[in-house]
């Protein structure tokens, strides 16, 4: 088969990740976590990795498991694989959030959950990281957004065995001075390698094809764009030098760390570059919701990596407001924006296209209701920068009480998104067509058609 | 020369007529390239040799052979260079070097996806058997692929040699019996 088709698990990958965005905001607005807690706290730790692993990982493991078979033009490999890297990845979740809250003494649970959480996920990531890589091997030469990809998938199985040591040491599971010096001067890298090389690299990828895609911009390879995929991967590569300085107990991981961190400053503004560039090459007059509800998440990206390359805002408590505004002005963002087209897309394809041109069938976009859903991304992104600020100045209370609104916001996109899996906005008269498939809210299609 | 690019029989475009009126053929050569199906070359004829026309559609990867045939006339052949731009087959279309010359021409570049995949599955529906449709888009329609194989609609498709517009030619499959 050639081409594209819908991915199968897809929308099961993206119902998981929306119930721990809201499990991941709901614990903020209880007072979970830090700001109540310290930053390096157990309950942070439940909270930051229900929002890296839960919520971003599994949306973009979801999301390239559908598009990179688009961006390289042939079917995804070892796609059986996709089911039980699902399980395992939520399996390992609960797990490590177990071993966490064991860690903070609230419960007695066996400090041993955590690696085994660390295992289980490992085994999930490398179900996730051998479709892909399998998929992109067989598809060489790579176009430029593959290489993005490559370049995410070789980051996310450096932040995973990074972070399976950390549970190994915090246990008390393995005492070996290696692994405890890597506890002690390796945080920062395990986090920048999942947030920044596995989430945002790929986002960055993948946005290059899907941005001139929905703008019918035409899709040529930028110096500028490969020049970025260059300094990203050079920085990825100077972050995994500074994993074995700590290893060695060598000199020379802040010297490391920095110049990744300047590299990744040059590649923000390139890209920054590259985004406008497409934008205004583009052959559609209006964007779309999705692409207008991207920019604010663009502009939190070059935001968030300015400020980190400050090293007075870095060091201190300033650190947290900068990670919350690029966890949630700009992966989160950008997520949610991208997810209100692609679901209601997917679910056009799904319902509609055993049909199409047989006779009258919806447009994708009366899957949706935009001027309504336009009014929650302004509320979201206004909560996030107020709930930025509020972590910058120290008012605890004021930030719960954004992030009470910014999951509001959150809820009521995820209610657009079950809409348009229900397919709720189309007009009756033209909902059910004869021979359409209705899709599930979030299973795979009972089995293919013909 | 090798693959499909020869087997498409090459489209004839005849400027003599333009040119003797003092008229500019360039657009309607522009046109022309514009129009060509997957692989297929342009048989141009025109009054003196385009000199300026071969290096022009040189840098679009057309290869050309030229010869005198009278009167001060001139005849050109471009034919893509195939490399380029593979040309990619479903894998139920058997031999569509024998396809029957499309009788349905479909300009969909302009349109914003997935309008263009509902157009060309609509069109594809009202072919008879072994019925050929050809279209114009702006990008490859992944999507559309495993519609049309499942519909048992066998397509040939590429990229024309700027990259810029993709190909297709959709063929009913035959009647049964």
């Amino acid at each position: 088969m050639q081409g594209a088709t819908l991915s199968r698990w897809t929308m099961a990958y993206f119902a998981a990740a929306c119930l721990m965005l809201l499990a991941g905001q709901g614990l903020m607005v209880a007072g979970y976590g830090y700001p109540a807690a310290d930053i390096a706290a157990p309950e942070t730790l439940v909270l930051v990795h229900v929002l890296a692993i839960g919520w971003l990982s599994l949306l973009m493991a979801g999301a390239l498991l559908q598009f990179v078979p688009v961006l390289v033009a042939r079917p995804l490999s070892a796609a059986p694989l996709a089911a039980p890297a699902l399980a395992l990845l939520l399996a390992g979740l609960g797990f490590l959030i177990a071993g966490f809250v064991a860690l903070s003494g609230a419960t007695d649970l066996p400090l041993f959950f955590m690696p085994l959480g660390g295992a289980f996920l490992g085994l999930g990531f490398g179900f996730v990281a051998i479709i892909l890589a399998a998929t992109l091997f067989a598809a060489r030469p790579l176009p430029l957004p593959a290489c993005f990809v490559a370049t995410g998938v070789v980051a996310l199985l450096g932040a995973i065995l990074l972070g399976a040591a950390f549970t190994l040491v915090l246990s008390g599971v393995s005492g070996n001075p290696f692994l405890a010096r890597l506890v002690a001067g390796g945080v920062e890298l395990h986090a920048v390698l999942g947030l920044g090389g596995w989430l945002s690299v790929t986002a960055a990828g993948v946005s290059y094809r899907l941005l001139s895609m929905f703008l019918l911009s035409p899709e040529t390879e930028r110096p500028t764009s490969r020049a970025v995929w260059w300094v990203v991967s050079l920085a990825i590569g100077l972050v995994v030098a500074a994993v074995a300085t700590v290893l060695l107990a060598v000199p020379g991981k802040d010297v490391l760390f920095v110049a990744a961190l300047l590299l990744t400053l040059a590649a923000g503004v390139l890209y920054s570059g590259d985004v406008r560039q497409i934008y205004r090459a583009r052959r559609r007059r209006q964007a779309e919701l999705n692409i207008r509800a991207s920019f604010p998440a663009f502009a939190a990206l070059l935001l968030s990596i300015v400020f980190v390359n400050i090293p007075i805002v870095r060091t201190g408590e300033g650190v947290a407001a900068i990670t919350y505004l690029f966890v949630f002005g700009w992966l989160t963002g950008l997520g949610l924006a991208q997810l209100y087209k692609i679901v209601a897309f997917l679910t056009w394809l799904e319902a509609y296209g055993p049909v199409l041109g047989r006779g009258p069938v919806p447009r994708v976009q009366d899957l949706v209701d935009e001027r309504q859903a336009a009014v929650w991304f302004v509320l979201y992104y206004g909560a996030v920068a107020a709930a930025t600020l509020a972590l910058f100045w120290g008012h605890a209370a004021f930030f719960r009480a954004m992030v009470l609104l910014q999951t509001v916001a959150t809820l009521v996109l995820m209610r657009e998104f079950v809409r348009a899996r229900r397919l709720s906005a189309v007009p009756a008269a033209t909902r059910a067509p004869a021979g359409f498939v209705r899709p599930h809210l979030f299973c795979p299609p009972s089995a293919s058609r013909r | 020369m090798p693959d499909v690019s020869t087997q498409t029989p090459p489209r004839e475009l005849d400027v003599r007529p333009i040119l003797k009126s003092g008229g500019e053929p360039f657009q309607a050569i522009m046109a022309a390239v514009q129009a060509l199906e997957p692989g297929q070359g342009l048989r141009l004829l025109a009054t003196f040799h385009p000199v300026p026309l071969l290096q022009f559609l040189a840098n679009r990867g057309f290869d050309h052979v030229s010869r005198e045939i009278g009167d001060g006339d001139w005849e050109v052949l471009f034919t893509p260079q195939g490399a380029e731009s593979p040309v990619e087959i479903s894998y139920d279309a058997d031999s569509p070097e024998a396809w029957p010359d499309p009788g349905l021409h479909l300009d969909l570049t302009d349109l914003d996806p997935p309008e263009p995949m509902v157009r060309i599955l609509a069109a594809a529906e009202r072919l008879g058997p072994g019925e050929v449709l050809f279209a114009l888009l702006s990008r490859e329609p992944l999507f559309l692929f495993p519609e049309l194989v499942a519909r048992g609609l066998q397509w040939v498709g590429n990229f024309d040699e700027a990259g810029a517009t993709y190909r297709i030619l959709v063929r009913a499959g035959r009647a049964k019996g």
